[in-house]
């Protein structure tokens, strides 16, 4: 199949009143979800997975690509209405949207964040439908030694990253990667510290430790602010309305940083958060006036806000033309897709093009649907942050129990889960950033199998992963993207010094 | 203080890494695989064995907010507790009373301990969302969560 008779396909499954529907409620959802403090597009997709045992799998990724980007638009109404963003990737969202909610302009703010957040989506699928197809081609021709150094650059990518402390987050890496070795390995058979256990000869599932790390984690700190209202999110929001010279003034911020958000989404370990901080620190030090920034300027809300939704965008090229997740959300995304029984990767686009396209077209619509609805149902929607703290936690954790009974139908699996969420919360305590623990469990099983298959073709010789330029450059990018922080560190210490 | 938080789970992903280092010495070997069960393992081992001395002797601070997020107070620990019965109790009579009845009482208990004091609110919502839960699961999903004493 071509890519335009790709293309249309797309369109028929994203234009079917199922597609429709599907990605109506996804987005809906992860608007929901996301502007709820603390629980981001991870809890999100984890939580909406159980939903869709049963469901076609093409429409199952359409509603859970649309809770995504939902959740990180969603983001933003917190980050603005009450200074405490829902997800990382709208922090910045919160630095100039939160001044103009004090100002009175919420409304505007809020606008502002929806028409940037709509045109860096819109803008970034455009390049996704360019850029997948290409790198999907390209990645065909990847063998075993590729793939594998591919996997390690994504993980020494986020590892580095990462906010913090790089040992803490490559012990993180490295820790998911020893979960995933639990259970029988595939090619000798043999049982892997399942300490004697039935229930652990096929290993932790991973919607167990998404939601243990997450959601349940972030339960464990709404407990401890269980008291804390809501205050100001009932308020008047103010007029929706933009001038002539904010949308003159906005342009230009939301063209070039849905680019760079997108570019940046696309790099392993990036992703919205930095896309965000990135864009907001470019249009800052360009700007004429940037004393402005931080005070309710309209560029320095619109800029994180396009970016963030591009970079979201972005982050899909890996997933859906390598099968390799770049962050900690895509590391879910690629769960639900073999929950559903799809591996994404080069050969997706040429054997399920409905899955492929499907998702990428129905984007478009999505984008749509979150601006047509959230810019009249903002006041209303926003609302949901006034739900008690103890009525949300219950359901969150409701939510969570029951995705997992569902997946395994073992309670020992309720178990872990509970000792995963005690992990992640001790993790959060600790500084130890729970996406690369995420991301090198999803992405371990995948790694030791490529480096295996490597193996077994040299006959046992390392070598291998340096004959090949792609995988040479890739395992070079890697020592580079581990090496970076330590050195950067050391630097600004002697220069301290 | 940051060293000595350090310093402590340092050593004690240094002792976790011993013991994991010590399963992956005990994992049975074949003769003809050039990559055994056991070598990425051992690697892992290693590498976390490496890390957790690289932590114990790192000098790098965490963030004021990070620090904040390691004092929690006695009530709030008291609560976080709580939960963590209400949890254990729910799994283990989840089987034996069945998904509606441990739910309802799980959200209607657990909304109570932490504060929500509006009775008929909390009732509803404990009733309405479990039974709608399991509707969906059950009769339209078509997966069978535990009915327990209930004829349905």
């Amino acid at each position: 199949m071509g890519a335009i008779e790709g293309i249309l396909t797309g369109f028929e499954v994203a234009f079917s009143w199922e597609g429709i529907l599907f990605v109506l409620l996804g987005v809906f959802v992860g608007t929901f979800i996301g502007m709820l403090p603390g629980l981001g597009p991870i809890s999100a997709i984890a939580i909406m997975i159980p939903i869709t045992y049963g469901m076609d799998p093409t429409l199952a990724l359409v509603m859970m690509a649309g809770v995504y980007y939902g959740a990180v638009f969603g983001g933003s109404t917190s980050s603005i209405l009450l200074n405490a963003p829902g997800i990382s990737g709208t922090v910045a969202s919160s630095f100039d949207g939160y001044p103009m909610a004090q100002q009175g302009k919420a409304g505007k703010a809020l606008a502002i964040a929806a028409i940037s957040s709509f045109a860096g989506g819109t803008i970034s699928v455009v390049l996704l439908m360019i850029f997948a197809p290409m790198l999907a081609s390209v990645a065909i021709s990847f063998g075993p030694p590729a793939y594998f150094a591919l996997m390690l650059l994504g993980l020494t990518a986020i590892a580095s990253l990462s906010e913090g402390s790089t040992i803490k987050a490559l012990i993180s890496a490295v820790v998911g990667f020893m979960v995933a070795t639990i259970g029988i390995d595939p090619q000798t058979g043999t049982g892997r510290f399942t300490f004697g256990s039935m229930n652990l000869l096929d290993g932790i599932d991973f919607l167990v430790i998404a939601l243990g790390l997450f959601a349940i984690a972030e339960v464990c700190y709404l407990v401890m602010n269980r008291h804390k209202s809501s205050a100001g999110s009932g308020k008047e929001i103010g007029s929706l309305k933009l001038s002539k010279e904010d949308a003159k003034e906005m342009s230009g911020p939301v063209g070039r940083q849905s680019l760079l958000g997108f570019i940046l989404g696309i790099l392993p370990g990036a992703g919205a958060t930095i896309a965000s901080f990135i864009s907001y620190i470019a249009e800052k030090r360009i700007a004429k006036k940037p004393e402005e920034f931080g005070k309710g300027s309209v560029k320095g809300l619109a800029a994180p806000e396009a970016s963030n939704n591009a970079a979201t965008s972005g982050a899909f090229v890996p997933l859906l033309s390598l099968g390799i997740p770049g962050s900690g959300t895509t590391a879910v995304m690629l769960g639900a897709f073999l929950v559903l029984g799809l591996q994404p990767g080069p050969m997706l686009m040429g054997d399920h093009p409905e899955v492929f396209w499907g998702i990428i077209a129905s984007m478009y619509i999505g984008n749509i649907f979150l601006l047509v609805l959230n810019l009249p149902l903002i006041p209303y929607i926003a609302r949901i942050l006034t739900i008690p703290r103890p009525l949300l936690i219950s359901l969150v954790l409701m939510f969570s129990l029951i995705g997992v009974y569902a997946i395994s139908f073992s309670v020992f699996d309720l178990y872990l889960l509970l000792a995963f969420g005690v992990i992640g919360f001790l993790m959060r305590m600790f500084a130890f950033p729970a996406p690369p623990f995420i991301l090198a469990f999803i992405l371990g099983g995948m790694m030791e199998q490529s480096l295996r298959q490597s193996m077994t073709i040299s006959n046992g010789s390392i070598s291998i992963m340096f004959e090949n330029n792609i995988s040479l450059v890739l395992i070079i990018l890697s020592v580079l993207s581990f090496a970076f922080p330590i050195a950067k560190s050391i630097w600004s210490k002697k220069k301290a010094s | 203080m940051v060293q000595r938080v350090n310093r402590k789970i340092g050593l004690i992903l240094t002792l976790l890494s011993i013991g994991y280092l010590y399963m992956s010495y005990q994992l049975p070997t074949y003769l003809y695989i050039p990559l055994d069960a056991d070598a990425v393992p051992k690697t892992l081992g290693w590498v976390l064995l490496v890390l957790s001395i690289a932590l114990i002797f790192s000098k790098d601070s965490d963030s004021e907010e990070q620090k904040a997020k390691r004092q929690i107070p006695k009530t709030d620990v008291k609560a976080l507790l709580g939960v963590g019965a209400l949890l254990l109790i729910y799994i283990i009579l989840f089987e034996t009373l069945g998904f509606i009845i441990m739910t309802v009482l799980f959200v209607y208990f657990c909304s109570w301990f932490l504060g929500y004091k509006n009775h008929s609110v909390n009732a509803f919502v404990s009733i309405v969302f479990p039974v709608a839960l399991y509707s969906i699961f059950v009769f339209m999903l078509q997966i069978k969560l535990p009915q327990g004493i209930l004829p349905f």
